[in-house]
């Protein structure tokens, strides 16, 4: 993901050979979007907010990121999962919700888990995420959120 | 809410009402706390794009580029009629482009990832979380959250400072009479004094106004005048926020 998403950044950077020489150099926009919560429909309203913002900026444009923590994780938890993670009341990876984030990931958006939370509760990345690999872990959700926003991110959260 | 409503708060937080219009909306919402609070949300919200966008993207050059532009203009406040989000900030961008300010952010872990938190010029994270939910297991979370994050940087050796601002119904909180976690607040204010809890006087006035109540706060919390411009300022100043 993190390949995918530096190639779109240089292809984004070539793309725009006039933009540093006229000495007006173009900021590509880096957006984190927040998810701490587990309600299903805010969180479809969330990945909604984030396919209108790529149509609107463009994805060779943005390099944007979802992080989630706590209840968050939701997002990508398989419902069957809730079995055995309790400390869950709920799991949104439906066959929709999946083909949404598949939908964003192709267009370069990074989908980043916080390891605090898969230890503090008990998660199985592996077994109870999907489509979550070792590289989509941050050490800690909140840490990332405010490194993120040191190096120029702008925060949002829907 | 329905969607008319959010257009005309929309429309309102942009300064396009006539008076009659406004008069009207703000008697709807003295009527129905839900609209107030969604309103006040937007506001939150049109504040934060315009701080970030501060120095905003140039749209492109030339006329195809100002077309462009437009377009793009009119995309997004279409946008902002369905999630009443991402609007301002683009019509906004083309009016403020010919005077970029300053980048507000120092980067100093250009390749890192994850590793390091935000960390100020001057070598210390400063992180503001903003409360505007009145769950205390909500505010319970974010006291978890806040004391791992306090405990890691004081093991680690490093220097962080950390504000909780409580504002609107997040005051809850910071009340004498109503917070679940009040012991909890004396604890963690004793031990890090790093940490700060900040009330919002606007919030404290409108319980007075609305509901004839005087609000007592916890010993530990401080009062600023404004719970939004406090975290707005934050952020100028180079804070991370996180919204809780």
């Amino acid at each position: 993901m993190i390949n995918k998403l530096m190639i779109a950044g240089l292809v984004g950077l070539m793309a725009l050979p006039g933009a540093v020489s006229a000495g007006s150099a173009y900021h590509k926009q880096k957006v984190v979007y927040h998810i701490n919560y587990d309600n299903p429909k805010q969180q479809t309203g969330a990945m909604r907010n984030i396919q209108n913002h790529i149509n609107a900026v463009g994805r060779e444009n943005l390099d944007l990121r979802v992080v989630m923590h706590g209840n968050g994780l939701s997002l990508v938890m398989y419902p069957d999962a809730l079995d055995s993670v309790k400390k869950f009341k709920h799991a949104n990876a439906t066959e929709q919700m999946k083909a949404t984030i598949d939908g964003l990931k192709d267009q370069g958006v990074a989908f980043n888990i916080c390891a605090n939370t898969l230890k503090g509760r008990e998660v199985n990345y592996e077994e109870h995420l999907y489509n979550v690999d070792e590289s989509d872990l941050v050490p800690s959700g909140v840490a990332e959120l405010a490194h993120l926003q040191a190096r120029g991110f702008t925060y949002l959260k829907p | 809410m329905n969607p008319n409503d959010e257009l005309e708060v929309n429309a309102y937080i942009d300064g396009e009402l006539s008076t009659d219009q406004q008069a009207e909306l703000l008697e709807a919402m003295r009527q129905d706390p839900e609209l107030a609070r969604r309103a006040c949300e937007l506001n939150q919200m049109k504040a934060q794009l315009r701080l970030a966008y501060a120095e905003p993207p140039r749209p492109g050059t030339g006329a195809g580029g100002m077309v462009k532009a437009s377009w793009r203009a009119l995309a997004v406040s279409v946008l902002l009629l369905a999630v009443g989000m991402l609007g301002g900030w683009l019509l906004h961008a083309n009016t403020i482009v010919s005077t970029p300010e300053p980048a507000r952010f120092v980067m100093l872990d250009p390749d890192g990832r994850g590793q390091a938190p935000a960390i100020a010029s001057d070598g210390e994270t400063r992180i503001v979380f903003h409360l505007t939910n009145p769950d205390q297991t909500v505010a319970g979370e974010l006291l978890d959250e806040v004391e791992d994050l306090l405990a890691a940087y004081e093991a680690g050796h490093r220097p962080l400072r950390v504000e909780v601002v409580s504002h609107s119904d997040g005051l809850d909180l910071l009340r004498e009479r109503l917070s679940q976690h009040k012991v909890r607040i004396g604890e963690l204010a004793e031990r890090f004094d790093n940490l700060t809890f900040v009330a919002c006087q606007n919030s404290i006035d409108r319980i007075k106004i609305e509901h004839g109540i005087e609000v007592k706060l916890v010993p530990d919390a401080e009062l600023i005048d404004s719970g939004v411009d406090h975290v707005v300022k934050r952020q100028r100043e180079g804070w991370s926020y996180i919204r809780v």
